[in-house]
């Protein structure tokens, strides 16, 4: 309709003499159909949904002053444990950690996520930092920054994130009870050469583990990282298959070595204990896992049934020579022992649309026990009852039993876990 | 003779390469649900090839973000979604995932179908989680209004014939096919219609106020007190003497809610439980987009009857 009303407003030969007259008139004209169209845009159209809908196709854009996604995370902890806490800070009733995410887009080719931790016990913590190249070819993906580390399945997760209150022990006991983070270079391709989903992350970061700045204690007389070879570095492939529509199945394998800082134990006959406090050589420490999630999750009850299934099992290997340390100062090393093993597997099975219930079984080697003994492995079982009020809150009661072993003796923990978000919705962790 | 083996060869080479050419030249649309993706299909026709992500008898607000879809979404020229924030719990993960910039925010192939409909349900004043799992810039499940149908085929059209310009006049048929075939059946169930405008129903989701804006049927009460909190009981007790008081028959249900509840209301307060797809593919046979709006609007007047 619209091109045959402004044809009819151009004359076909317009005449020398009426050209003024007919630029007014098609001004005017110009104006009129102006008017007109906005007249018949303001029209409900025939059909059209009609109480109370609005047009969004011509609307402006929903965040004009570019103002990052913000979202708050709150974690509180009440430790009910017979004998006492068990919390790293001696509370009962603790907020184990308030976490602060903003998340952008830089640019056409770089994304930002930073997210703070915020605790009394470490202050404000950079958890992570990072930006993703997003247009990178070849499917293929980059970040520079502050990361979990990509080794084994739950070291990636957020620890309120998690489907426990902790980490299963092996990943606290292999990586830190916070999981294993590393600032460097992080980088990710998809492949898919038999048909399922294969991803394979590389990085490269600063130091494996944590280092003297994150408490340790531990100072050696050179930083691990002073060779590249002292550089922390990790591999992950995983292995993706659907089993059917509603099940399917990860099984990933995953590797990271780097050099870390070991106490040494000094000869009480010879003051090993430099002016500037030198109490740790450096050791390369090297870590190999595979792990196997199994879910299942029915498409039409998936609001009320699920299932999941998971294992990780890794081993530590240490590198513990007597010689180790001789070279910059005397004293005994006392590092790690033995390489040491460690496992857990969960499960979960959702009872309600709100309610899950879960349990988990750790196993730990200790790498500072003798290797022989038996009593230097951890056991534990707990079971968690979850409740979810909404997607945005969770409310955990978890049981933990620790088996006795040698010296160590048995320990029941009783924990209940608030966790509550606020802002936009993040994506749920798969 | 060798010469003719090598001559036919040649010739079955060359015509699967051109099939193959024309193959790879089909637009690859991925959609976030079952409804985009059938009028994709229509629009499209032989030169675009679709998928989707979440089932039509699935809850689209809560789809696992598989990596299984990071595959079909790295090669896609499209990705268009519902939007209002209806997949927000998954699709940015899938999008990262893909890493492809093609379908990537701001990209050509991102398509937020919302920006071409019209929309309800948007809130006025301040907006927080306590009115449940709100949607601030609408309620995102407008597809089912045959009106947003033609909103959506046409800017699928549109999208098409930007980025494939050479079948512009394919797509441009194709989607005047689909309105026909649309107008079509709206003549067929205007009786339906009749026989449904103005009775009262109840409703587990507000997913159902686009087709009761269509069918003029009113829903007097929601099984949800807020949109995705889980029903409590004293508001059960509130809908079934609202139910009784207006006289409503029927109670409209998703079929991934569970039954027993809906039931339970149901033998309080004298009315049916109707089960009803909500997209495409939702029950065997809806498979297209004009057989889920005529199977749903035959249904709530057959209860109604």
């Amino acid at each position: 309709m619209l091109p045959s009303m402004l044809e009819s407003q151009n004359p076909p030969v317009p005449r020398r003499d009426s050209v003024a007259r007919a630029d007014s008139i098609a001004r005017a004209d110009s104006i009129a159909l102006v008017r007109e169209l906005e007249k018949m845009q303001a029209r409900p159209e025939t059909g059209a949904p009609s109480e109370g809908s609005t047009p969004t196709g011509t609307g402006g854009p929903t965040n004009p002053r570019l103002i990052p996604d913000i979202s708050v995370i709150g974690d509180v902890i009440a430790d009910l444990s017979p004998k006492g806490s068990t919390q790293e800070s001696g509370r009962r009733f603790d907020i184990r950690e308030v976490e602060l995410a903003l998340s952008s887009a830089v640019d056409p080719y770089f994304r930002a996520d930073f997210i703070l931790g915020l605790s009394d016990l470490e202050g404000i913590a950079i958890e992570e930092a990072y930006i993703t190249a997003t247009a990178l070819p070849w499917q293929s993906a980059a970040r520079i920054g502050r990361f979990h580390l990509p080794f084994g399945k739950q070291n990636t997760t957020h620890r309120a994130e998690l489907q426990t209150i902790e980490y299963p022990h092996a990943i606290q006991s292999f990586l830190g009870p916070e999981g294993s983070k590393g600032t460097g270079v992080w980088f990710s391709k998809i492949l898919a050469p038999f048909g399922f989903y294969q991803e394979l992350l590389l990085t490269a970061v600063d130091h494996f583990g944590e280092s003297e700045e994150e408490g340790t204690g531990l100072l050696a007389s050179e930083p691990a990282n002073k060779k590249v070879n002292g550089l922390g570095y990790s591999a992950r492939l995983r292995n993706y298959l659907d089993l059917s529509e509603s099940a399917n199945l990860e099984l990933s394998v995953s590797a990271a070595t780097g050099r870390r800082a070991q106490p040494v134990d000094c000869d009480p006959a010879v003051d090993c204990v430099r002016s500037d406090e030198v109490n740790a050589v450096n050791a390369r420490q090297s870590l190999i896992g595979a792990d196997l999630t199994f879910r299942w999750r029915p498409l039409q009850q998936g609001l009320y049934k699920s299932f999941i299934l998971q294992a990780e099992l890794m081993r530590q290997v240490n590198e513990r020579s007597s010689a180790l340390g001789r070279a910059s100062l005397p004293g005994e090393y006392a590092g790690p022992r033995r390489n040491a093993n460690g496992a857990y597997v969960f499960s979960r099975y959702q009872l309600t649309r709100r309610t899950h219930l879960g349990a988990r079984y750790d196993w730990v080697q200790d790498p500072f026990a003798d290797a022989e003994l038996a009593e230097g492995s951890f056991k534990a079982a707990s079971g968690y009852l979850q409740f979810f009020p909404s997607e945005f809150s969770k409310l955990v009661l978890g049981l933990e039993r620790q088996f006795a072993a040698g010296d160590r003796k048995a320990l029941n923990r009783l924990i209940l876990q608030s966790t509550f978000a606020v802002g936009p919705h993040r994506p749920h962790p798969f | 003779m060798t010469r003719a083996f090598f001559s036919s060869t040649f010739a079955l080479i060359f015509a699967a390469g051109l099939a193959a050419t024309s193959a790879e030249a089909q637009l690859k649309v991925v959609t976030s649900t079952p409804d985009l993706s059938a009028i994709a299909a229509e629009v499209g026709g032989n030169k675009v090839t679709t998928r989707h992500v979440s089932e039509g008898y699935q809850d689209p607000h809560f789809v696992e973000a598989k990596p299984s879809f990071v595959l079909q979404l790295r090669n896609a020229d499209v990705w268009a979604f519902v939007g209002l924030g209806l997949e927000v719990g998954w699709m940015p993960l899938l999008l990262d995932g893909a890493r492809n910039p093609r379908i990537r925010p701001g990209a050509t192939g991102y398509v937020d179908v919302s920006r071409s409909v019209r929309l309800l349900d948007i809130p006025a004043g301040d907006v927080d989680r306590s009115q449940g799992d709100v949607h601030p810039l609408g309620n995102p499940h407008y597809w089912l209004h045959p009106e947003n149908g033609r909103r959506i085929a046409r800017m699928f059209q549109q999208k098409f014939s930007e980025l494939d310009p050479k079948n512009a006049a394919s797509y441009a048929a194709n989607e005047r096919a689909f309105e026909t075939r649309l107008d079509a059946a709206e003549r067929g169930w205007r009786p339906s219609l009749s026989m449904i405008a103005g009775k009262p129903v109840a409703a587990w989701h507000t997913s159902w106020r686009y087709f009761a804006d269509y069918t003029k049927m009113n829903i007097v009460g929601f099984m949800e007190p807020k949109p995705g909190v889980p029903p409590s009981p004293a508001h059960l007790a509130g809908l079934i003497q609202t139910m009784k008081r207006t006289g409503a028959k029927i109670i409209i249900m998703e079929p991934f809610y569970s039954r027993k509840t809906a039931d339970f209301v149901a033998s309080k307060s004298g009315a049916k439980v109707l089960v009803l797809p909500p997209s495409v593919g939702g029950v065997r046979g809806v498979n297209d987009y004009v057989a889920l709006m005529k199977s749903d609007i035959e249904k709530v007047a057959a209860a109604l009857r």
